[in-house]
């Protein structure tokens, strides 16, 4: 029962591994044939519906079972999938997406242009609860020009469509399903990715068998791959370590040191561009005034807080929104610890006896509760006298959740500048919650949509990131990093930062 | 015991269970939030929560969504899960087996010893052994099962020793050796709670039985003590000792909710968690009915044996 | 001191009862350290000279976080004993006192809601008031009320029938008379030996809430959420969450044990 640090160069040399395995891929060696796959997980597969499953265990399964149009690759560029190719209008404004040939769904009726349509008519139907509407509601039709030919038009420009349709909740379903009663998507699936799903028990196992007739010619190399239920995570981890186990697809940070030190497995660290986010009302006391936001930014040691909540699995953050990853990012002046600074901002805006506030957070993910009890201990020198109020995740979701003047929110990454704005920051995103509304902001973001030319772009990103920083909408204080685990016998497995595609087509076992 | 008095028990049951259902389908009508708020989580917007609301019936007035299960129930059909789209029937039934699997296998065991260690400290009264079994007893009654539980699993789970496995759950039919590994410590954990108090009351009917006119009686006309016990003593503390072991199954089903969720055990603790947690009405109320059913009966069973156990008792 | 409390078990039960209760009341005051305090160098550590049972997994001192976490603890199981009691003993010596259909609805009543498994009802109440410390309480105590109401009454049942009731009554008092002087002090008894062994249970099922995250939340150092919270880290630093799940079974253990000595000491018959 000892003091553990964790070991930062043997988790470099890992980071290291991660990104090297794209590479590799499936090409180096000859992968062997065969073979099934046991993934464990501990939130519960729910439902099968691309449409709006939300849950982390979910993804894996529907990147398997079915293709989009495009996918992310694991360069985080949109990369061919259903479509093997596309070319977008000069304005932007219009996108011909071409398909494979001979394409078949799981139940052996072909993928046709026609089930593309049903499949984005369906997404953008007010009346259908659908995850991908937010990021696609810039179309404005969608037709097909001939089975094999689909051409969206756009209501605005937009350069970054591609990705778009890259989103891991715009799959494409057959028409038929669509034109049945949409509570069997819940349960049956009839995609054209690499496996075809075999049996689906939402409390315990759900297995998927290998698609003989998938369209990458030789994939996928497993014969089956099993998605196994722990939902509590020391079962999990000990599951795992005992080898019963083949991949563990989500890694708690207390556990990485004792599996990545384990015999016969290679733990995955991807740096991501996940974080937790302080939310702070722009039209509500006392965060309307920017001195208080910004006094806040200088009551938190991030370093400290990667240290203890992430165990050094993560980098720490200075407010912005970006991480490394996206490519127009700028290079983010650091906030150091300063409760002096805070103190002095504090009382310039009118609290020289310090403020106090009450912080909810959800209780789940526990992270949560964690990063706002941290930020309640760091930022009491500053004058702060936070109140960290958790609550179940069901009573957070009805009453704060969009509501609340300062609370605890938790993001995935996304796949693009645009996406991440427009999930929270512009005037019209689909989960603004600061009443920022800044028409600069949305000005700049606008302008890069309907733009190709790199330097165009990057400069109107710069504009708008430095905007962000000046305004500080969000206190962002770490990136957290995604962490897998899998035995040493599992051949090309690998992550994407924004952890919703797993390229299981790829993986083949050693044995 | 008349007939009479079983239907009278069994329509007040009913009555309950009726009641309860109205009173969880009220409150949680009352409530923010529902189902499809959870579903979409925090990806949901205003108007993809309004069209899973359309979708799941959620729109519609609380008194017409209670009439439509309550018709359902009566027809038999137990409706669908919100969260899980499947048949509540089907969910809950396997979780039914599930759980069946644990509690039978925690209460067969737990009779197995607790009635011969109850029985043993009121023989030896007053010696080491009923020390032992005393303070044991009174350990075991004062941990609630998720310590237990977290004890148990560093233990005999942790890395130093790995005995068994840290949860999961194997069936019976796929594989008894899995199964067993698999049950060894959720069923510890639930025992220990139900042979402390089994083996508590058994000692201490025996005890007064032991003291009682008629043993003394016996042990005057000079019978070995092994037949007084055995042919007395013994059947005459049997009535208490079910009782108890009734009462225990209210504790048995509470504590099967904790350690399902904490040994990863697929039953319905776990899905009534799972459900209470994603405000799946249906899969709540289903569990509700199931769990109260099954204390129902095992409480109407154990009456049952105690009259025949005890020709002295009477109901009326 | 009764003879009850004079034997080992009545000595350890009031002994550890002292114990629990003292901690409850002045344990924040003896708290070494700020119970909420990182200590970021001495993290997931066992015990030790300056930590004397260890730290967390924020270097928090466990030793202050448990002597913090006593009152939310212990007076939680107090609480809603308390209201289930007092809401309970209500019911049952009216059911008890008026008799007749008043008694029989009542009782039928109680009987149907018996017929849910307490830690079951408990979590319906508690889900549905929202999570919470307060919300718990109010769901234990909800759960207690038809026990308890059933116990009030039979004894009061019992003691309606004795002489001097019958002669109260023969004496022409009025009935609030009777009860509130003749009856309830008599059906005290046995309620308070209840009373104290469902502390222990309250206790249980309390820090039961708080480890499903349903009763006391973070930051609180309520036992059972200290055990939830330290799961994660139970194969890097056992004591996380040893410490607070024995201390759990100490307090509970308590509580039992006083009221078995309790009910020897009112019951002579049954002590042995």
């Amino acid at each position: 029962m000892s003091f553990h640090k964790v070991p930062r160069r043997s988790a470099l040399l890992v980071m290291a591994l991660a990104l090297a395995v794209p590479n590799l891929g499936a090409a180096q060696d000859d992968p062997k044939m065969g073979g099934t796959l046991k993934i464990s997980h501990s939130t519960r597969i729910a439902t099968l519906n691309v449409l709006s499953l939300s849950g982390p265990a979910e993804y894996p399964v529907i990147d398997m079972a079915y293709s989009g149009l495009t996918r992310i690759g694991p360069d985080s560029q949109p990369m061919p999938d259903l479509a093997e190719s596309w070319e977008g209008s000069a304005d932007a404004t219009e996108f011909t997406f071409h398909l494979r040939e001979g394409v078949t769904f799981h139940d052996g009726t072909p993928a046709t242009a026609s089930d593309v349509v049903a499949t984005y008519e369906a997404i953008l139907n007010p009346d259908i609860p659908a995850s991908a509407a937010s990021v696609l509601n810039m179309i404005d039709t969608v037709e097909a020009v001939d089975d094999l030919t689909v051409k969206f038009s756009l209501k605005t420009p937009f350069a970054d469509f591609p990705t778009s349709t890259a989103h891991a909740n715009a799959r494409i379903m057959s028409e038929e399903a669509l034109a049945g009663d949409h509570a069997m998507l819940d349960t049956v699936v009839n995609g054209t990715g690499p496996f075809k799903m075999e049996s689906y028990d939402s409390a315990r196992i759900t297995r998927l068998v290998r698609n003989d007739d998938y369209f990458i010619e030789g994939k996928p190399y497993l014969d089956a791959v099993e998605m196994h239920l722990f939902p509590d995570l020391a079962a999990e981890t000990t599951n795992f370590l005992s080898g019963d186990i083949d991949v563990m697809l989500l890694v708690q940070q207390a556990d990485y040191e004792r599996i990545s030190s384990a015999p016969g497995v290679n733990a995955l660290r991807v740096p991501s561009g996940r974080y937790v986010n302080v939310v702070m009302r722009f039209d509500q006391e006392p965060f309307n005034d920017l001195r208080v936001r910004e006094a806040l930014a200088y009551a938190i040691d991030r370093q400290l807080l990667v240290d203890l909540v992430l165990e050094g699995l993560g980098r720490p953050a200075h407010d912005n929104i970006l991480s490394p990853e996206f490519k127009f990012r700028i290079d983010t002046p650091e906030k150091n610890y300063d409760p002096e600074r805070a103190k002095a901002l504090l009382a310039e805006a009118g609290h020289p006896d310090g403020l106090k506030l009450d912080l909810v957070a959800s209780n789940r993910p526990a992270i949560r509760a964690q990063v706002a009890i941290a930020i309640k201990q760091m930022a009491l020198p500053a004058g702060f006298d936070i109140n960290v109020e958790t609550m179940p995740h069901d009573t957070y979701l009805a009453n704060v959740w969009r509501k609340g003047g300062f609370y605890m929110a938790y993001w995935g990454m996304q796949p693009t500048e645009d996406a991440t704005f427009n999930l929270l920051l512009t005037s019209n995103a689909s989960y603004e919650d600061t009443g920022w509304m800044n028409d600069e902001f949305d000005a700049l973001v606008q302008a890069c949509r309907s733009t190709t030319i790199e330097s165009e772009r990057a400069d109107a990103y710069t504009k708008a990131q430095e905007l962000m920083l000046a305004e500080l909408p969000y206190i962002i204080a770490f990136y957290e990093d995604v962490l897998t685990a899998s035995r040493e016998h599992v051949q090309g497995y690998t992550l994407n930062p924004i952890n919703r595609y797993f390229y299981l087509e790829s993986v083949w076992l050693d044995e | 015991m008349t007939l009479g008095y079983l239907v009278r028990r069994l329509l007040a049951v009913i009555l309950v269970l009726f009641v309860v259902t109205f009173a969880v389908f009220a409150i949680t009508m009352i409530l923010p939030g529902n189902a499809a708020v959870m579903i979409l989580g925090e990806y949901g917007t205003e108007e993809a929560v309004a069209a899973m609301e359309r979708r799941l019936g959620l729109d519609r007035p609380w008194y017409v969504q209670y009439l439509d299960w309550i018709g359902g129930i009566l027809r038999g059909d137990l409706g669908q899960s919100l969260r899980l789209s499947l048949p509540v029937a089907d969910v809950v039934g396997d979780a039914f087996w599930n759980s069946a699997s644990l509690a039978v296998t925690a209460l067969v065991s737990v009779t197995v010893i607790a009635i011969p260690l109850g029985v043993l400290a009121a023989i030896k009264r007053g010696t080491v052994a009923d020390l032992i079994i005393g303070v044991f007893s009174y350990i075991g009654a004062s941990m609630p099962e998720f310590v237990t539980a977290t004890l148990l699993l560093i233990f005999l789970a942790g890395p130093a020793l790995g005995l068994f496995p840290a949860g999961g759950f194997v069936s019976p039919g796929e594989s008894l050796g899995g199964f067993t590994s698999h049950v060894v410590l959720p069923a510890a954990t639930l025992g220990l709670i139900l042979t402390a108090h089994i083996s508590r009351q058994v000692r201490s009917e025996m005890s007064e039985v032991l003291s009682s006119d008629y043993i003394r009686a016996a042990r005057l006309k000079g019978l070995r003590e092994r037949r007084v016990i055995r042919r007395h003593a013994l059947p005459n503390s049997l009535a208490p000792a079910v009782a108890v072991i009734s009462l225990d199954i209210g504790y048995l089903l509470g504590g099967i909710i904790v350690v399902e969720e904490i040994f990863a055990w697929p039953g319905l603790g776990r899905l009534l968690i799972y459900a209470l947690e994603n405000r799946d009405l249906p899969v709540i109320q289903a569990i509700t009915l199931v769990l109260a059913t099954v204390y129902a009966l095992s409480n109407l069973l154990s009456d049952i044996v105690i009259a025949i156990l005890d020709p002295r008792v009477r109901y009326a | 001191m009764p003879k009850a409390f004079r034997t080992a078990t009545g000595t350890t039960g009031l002994g550890l009862l002292l114990l629990v209760m003292g901690a409850a009341t002045l344990g924040p005051l003896l708290a070494p350290y700020d119970p909420q305090a990182f200590h970021p160098a001495a993290r997931l550590q066992g015990p030790s000279a300056a930590h004397w049972l260890g730290t967390d997994q924020f270097g928090r001192d466990l030793l202050s976080r448990l002597l913090n976490g006593a009152p939310s603890t212990v007076y939680f199981g107090l609480g809603a004993t308390l209201l289930g009691v007092g809401a309970g003993s209500m019911i049952g010596v009216i059911a008890g006192t008026a008799g007749g259909w008043l008694d029989s609805v009542i009782m039928r009543i109680l009987d149907g809601l018996l017929a849910v498994p307490e830690l079951l009802f408990t979590l319906l109440i508690v889900t549905f008031l929202g999570g919470g410390m307060g919300q718990a309480m109010l769901a234990v105590a909800i759960a207690f009320t038809p026990g308890m109401a059933r116990i009030a009454r039979s004894s009061v049942l019992s003691i309606r029938t004795r002489e001097y009731v019958l002669a109260a009554v023969a004496r022409g008092e009025r009935s609030h008379y009777i009860v509130l002087r003749e009856v309830l002090p008599n059906a005290v008894g046995p309620i308070i030996v209840e009373a104290t062994i469902r502390v222990a249970f309250a206790i249980m099922i309390g820090a039961t809430l708080g480890f499903l995250g349903l009763g006391a939340q973070p930051p609180s150092t309520e036992w059972g959420l200290m055990v939830a919270e330290a799961r994660q880290f139970m194969f890097r630093n056992a004591w996380t969450v040893a410490v607070p799940g024995v201390a759990i079974a100490m307090a509970a253990m308590g509580f039992n044990l006083f009221g078995d000595a309790l009910r020897d000491s009112l019951d002579p018959r049954r002590s042995r």
